[in-house]
């Protein structure tokens, strides 16, 4: 587990992009005092879901480039052109702190 | 005619009679966002603000409820009534390397490729512009809605445009196609569109990935490899995904180009074990993408894709690449054949 932030950084219906070194960027969001961690890169291109707007009701957030979508709690795409689901990971809420299982360091690219 | 403004200005064009407001666009050369033109992958999706649009298809798969309830529409399903205001975010990306024009083409020839794959070749009195990769909408006589379909040659000066098709049972235009069209028949031809193009200037070794009918960019891809002038120490590896033995092709055309079994690979797998065993098929009995997996091993995270295919095709390779592998997305360039 590892600490992304304190919970009051991401006010409800919002979100915060999170950046660890070695690896792609995360997204956390709180949905009405739920938070999520997914990947902050969206599936279908290279866009910051964290601009995104997120739609509370349907616990979905649009990309901010082709408006696709994904589930927030889930990653399963929720809208076209999205159809490769997000990466979540498990997150755990310590005192104030927002943790998650991201693996510590993933290789990237050349 | 209908002027379309983007954005309150940001770019500013007109639409012919009875165009879209993605194509009209496109002519002139503003990058709006798209990738199947054809009402189903959802990358065109944009908000009117004033003016009024006729929805050739309002059921499109390509929109959502929720984007029905915020009012979105799709830039390639609609026409313009008179002048509009559209908000959409454009890309750059898109801007036409070559600006899309419509043709009349002549079919002259037909020829068989597999059990239901046939090569219709036409010809249109101006040159054949487009790259290697893309596609073209062709209207065809009797057939409501134009279809797109993949370019399989490269550009030439003879106004040569040859595609591998098909037979969708049941379908209006492949059936018009492989039962009623003649040579000497005249079509509509609108291209080139299509952002899976060959990146010649890349460095990197490329992977051409096909199934079905995907066959015919992914050859266009191929050919433009392998016309570079000298062989620059890239390879490229083809690999096609068949259902049964019986739909394996490809082999006959990549054999012909240069360096072919050296620095030009091709692979195939057959997807259903059965119809495998029955065929006596001595090949490789799996999903394309497990095959790519196996045979690129660690030189995966440094390739370029091309693939084109079915949609279901195209996620399974997504998944492998992009969530499981890391591979940036601007390195795959893909078309999903809707
Ligand atoms: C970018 C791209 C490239 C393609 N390239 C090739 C290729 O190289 N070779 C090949 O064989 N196929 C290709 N296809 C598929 C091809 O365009 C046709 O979908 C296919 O040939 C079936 O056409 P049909 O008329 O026989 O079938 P039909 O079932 O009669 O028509 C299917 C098409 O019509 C659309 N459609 C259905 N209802 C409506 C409606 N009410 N309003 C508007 N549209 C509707 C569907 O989304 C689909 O595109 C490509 C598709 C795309 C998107
Ligand atoms: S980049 Fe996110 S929908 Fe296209
Ligand atoms: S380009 Fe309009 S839906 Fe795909």
């Amino acid at each position: 587990m590892k600490m992304l932030c304190n919970t009051g950084d991401v006010p409800a219906g919002e979100s915060r992009r999170i950046e660890l070194p070695g690896r792609p960027p995360l997204a956390v969001f709180n949905l009405d005092g739920s938070f999520y961690v997914t990947d902050d890169t969206c599936t279908h291109g290279d866009a910051s879901l964290c601009d995104g707007e997120i739609d509370t009701d349907d616990g979905v957030v649009e990309c901010p480039y082709h408006q696709g979508a994904f589930e927030i709690a889930t990653g399963r795409p929720a809208g076209a052109p999205c159809t490769v689901a997000l990466r979540v990971y498990p997150v755990e809420i310590r005192g104030e702190a927002v943790y998650a299982a991201v693996e510590e360091v993933e290789t990237a690219c050349p | 005619m209908p002027l379309i403004t983007v954005n309150d200005g940001e770019a500013a064009f007109v639409c012919e009679p009875g165009d879209t407001l993605l194509r009209a666009g496109l002519r002139s050369g503003v990058g709006l966002p798209y990738e199947c033109g054809v009402g189903a992958c959802g990358c065109c999706r944009g908000e009117v603000g004033t003016g009024e649009v006729i929805d050739h298809w309002p059921a499109a798969p390509g929109l959502s409820d929720r984007d029905r309830r915020k009012g979105r529409i799709l830039a390639c399903q609609c026409s313009p009534v008179g002048d509009v205001q559209l908000r959409l975010r454009l890309d750059p990306a898109a801007v036409p390397a070559i600006p899309p024009r419509r043709r009349t083409a002549t079919l002259v020839a037909v020829n068989d490729v597999t059990h239901d794959i046939r090569e219709f070749v036409f010809r249109s009195e101006e040159a054949a512009a487009f790259l290697p990769g893309q596609f073209a909408f062709l209207s065809l006589p009797g057939v409501e809605r134009e279809r797109a379909y993949s370019m399989a040659n490269l550009a030439n000066d003879r106004g040569e445009w040859r595609f591998y098709i098909r037979r969708v049972p049941g379908g209006d235009a492949t059936g018009r196609l492989f039962d009623t069209l003649k040579p000497g028949a005249e079509v509509g031809l609108d291209a080139p569109y299509g952002q899976a193009y060959l990146r010649a200037e890349s460095p990197r070794d490329i992977v051409c990935i096909a199934g079905g009918s995907g066959l015919a960019p992914m050859l266009s891809v191929t050919r433009g490899y392998a016309a570079r002038t000298a062989r620059d120490g890239r390879r490229l590896d083809f690999f096609y995904g068949a259902r049964t033995p019986a739909d394996v092709c490809g082999q006959a055309e990549l054999a012909m180009l240069p360096g072919y079994g050296e620095d030009l690979g091709f692979q195939v797998a057959v997807s259903d074990a059965e119809a495998a065993q029955a065929a006596g098929w001595t090949g490789r009995t799996s999903l394309v993408h497990e095959l790519v997996e196996a045979t690129l091993g660690d030189r995966l995270g440094q390739c370029e894709f091309y693939l084109a295919g079915p949609p279901g095709m195209i996620e399974a390779l997504l998944q492998l690449l992009q969530t499981k592998h890391r591979i940036p997305p601007e390195r795959i360039h893909f078309d999903r054949f809707f």
